[in-house]
């Protein structure tokens, strides 16, 4: 008698253990980090096919309104990107939920870059050097376009001269500021910054 | 008699085992991983032992060394560049790392070994050194600034700078010199300061820097002053 009445006793608490697990209201909260490449909103994730999150420019973390259950199958996938990126990479995104799946997610977008090339006017001798920052690029005589380093969209540029040519002086314009520098926009920069030699 | 009989049995057992630990006398050798050594200058040192890191005939790849003198059982052990300390001033000396460059340990799992520590709490002493290229600060200073939106930008090489106006107790600009950060430079790499947006009313030029126009390399004669402090970006007003 009393064994079974520690029978059913068990019985319940597992009923209602299980209940609160159950719901779309879980005991997980399902959050991943972001390492890189949100720097612009439209970034918009999913989970099994729903739950729409969109995610804020320069976020380093995201976590979907609905928890969910211990051993459920979550499964996080890209429904739209910033338009800056080529592609956004999820690792662990899909597994079924505990505190270890859980605490592995993590995403990070790669953003698009674009070619900056400059041209180059009246250059007539050598030794003329310019730089976008790091980025250092000897430019021959008689040069008439120079291709730098790529440049991220949304990012800046800014070319400057770091050495004179032999006999000449050149001076840099263009740009969408207009001496040279400005923020790199959604396509190739070819021949809009102009380095001219006299 | 049977239960005797297995006492001796164990006890053998235990004896021999005890011997096979003791076989010979074991030693620890320090073995020291360091990747990107790009040029020579770095010793490495635990309890009076060094060994020298020359780098690499191939620079991407790493270099391995072991310290001449094997560790006993216990014996403690504590790897830094030669002369790494902090100073009584709270600066810290950072030994004898290859020219340009400071080393440290691998942040990177699983190469986050320790350091330090005590021969035989390992089956192997193991560490990994990473070394990365010094970088030097790009500074300066603005003067006559009073309007808002100024953005300089060293290249494509780092984010851009926005910088606004001194202002006095009432909110207005006062067009007072302010201080300029532009971030770090690699050793060996140029920069170029350049003015990305220009402030409100107001048309601001670079000079300063190696070549007078805020453009240069961070060379010998950089690293030596400890970076480029000398930019200096002048503000004007524009003829109303």
């Amino acid at each position: 008698m009393k064994s079974s009445i520690l029978r059913a006793g068990v019985a319940l608490a597992c009923a209602l253990g299980l209940a609160a697990c159950g719901g779309g209201d879980g005991d997980l909260y399902l959050t991943g980090s972001i390492t890189q490449g949100v720097t612009k909103d439209g970034l918009v994730l999913q989970n099994n096919g729903g739950d729409d999150l969109a995610i804020p420019a320069n976020a380093t973390s995201f976590q979907f309104a609905n928890r969910v259950s211990t051993d459920d199958q979550f499964d996080i996938k890209v429904k739209s990107m910033p338009s800056n990126v080529s592609n956004c990479y999820i690792s662990n995104g899909s597994a079924r939920a505990n505190y270890y799946t859980i605490a592995q997610i993590s995403m990070y977008c790669v953003i698009k870059t674009h070619k900056l090339s400059v041209k180059v006017n009246g250059l007539t001798t050598s030794g003329l050097v310019i730089v976008n920052g790091t980025d250092r690029k000897e430019v021959p005589a008689n040069a008439t376009t120079q291709a730098m380093a790529d440049v991220y969209e949304d990012g800046p540029y800014g070319v400057t001269i770091l050495t004179q040519p032999t006999g000449q002086t050149c001076t840099v314009s263009g740009g969408s500021s207009g001496n040279g520098s400005g923020t790199m926009g959604s396509t190739d920069l070819i021949d809009n910054v102009v380095v001219t030699c006299a | 008699m049977k239960f005797s009989f297995a006492r001796g049995a164990l006890a053998l057992i235990a004896a021999l085992s005890l011997a096979s630990c003791g076989g010979g006398k074991a030693t620890f050798p320090i073995n020291v991983n360091v990747s990107n050594v790009l040029y020579p200058g770095l010793i490495l040192s635990t309890g009076g032992q060094e060994v020298a890191v020359a780098p690499p005939a191939d620079p991407t790849k790493s270099v391995d060394v072991v310290f001449p003198q094997e560790l006993e059982y216990g014996q403690t052990y504590d790897v830094v560049p030669k002369g790494q300390a902090v100073n009584s001033d709270g600066s810290i000396n950072y030994g004898a790392n290859p020219k340009h460059q400071t080393c440290s340990v691998s942040t990177i799992y699983p190469y986050n070994l320790p350091t330090s520590g005590t021969a035989g709490q390992l089956a192997k002493i193991q560490m990994y050194y990473v070394c990365a290229i010094n970088a030097y600060p790009l500074t300066g200073k603005i003067v006559g600034l009073t309007g808002k939106g100024l953005v300089l930008a060293n290249g494509s090489t780092a984010s851009a700078v926005s910088v606004t106006p001194a202002t006095d107790t009432a909110g207005a600009a006062t067009g007072a010199d302010i201080a300029l950060t532009m971030g770090s430079v690699a050793y060996g790499t140029t920069y170029g300061v350049t003015v990305l947006t220009q402030p409100e009313k107001q048309t601001c030029t670079v000079a300063g820097g190696a070549n007078g126009k805020g453009a240069g390399t961070m060379d010998d004669a950089a690293e030596a002053a400890k970076g480029v402090n000398d930019l200096l970006v002048t503000c004007v007003n524009n003829p109303s």
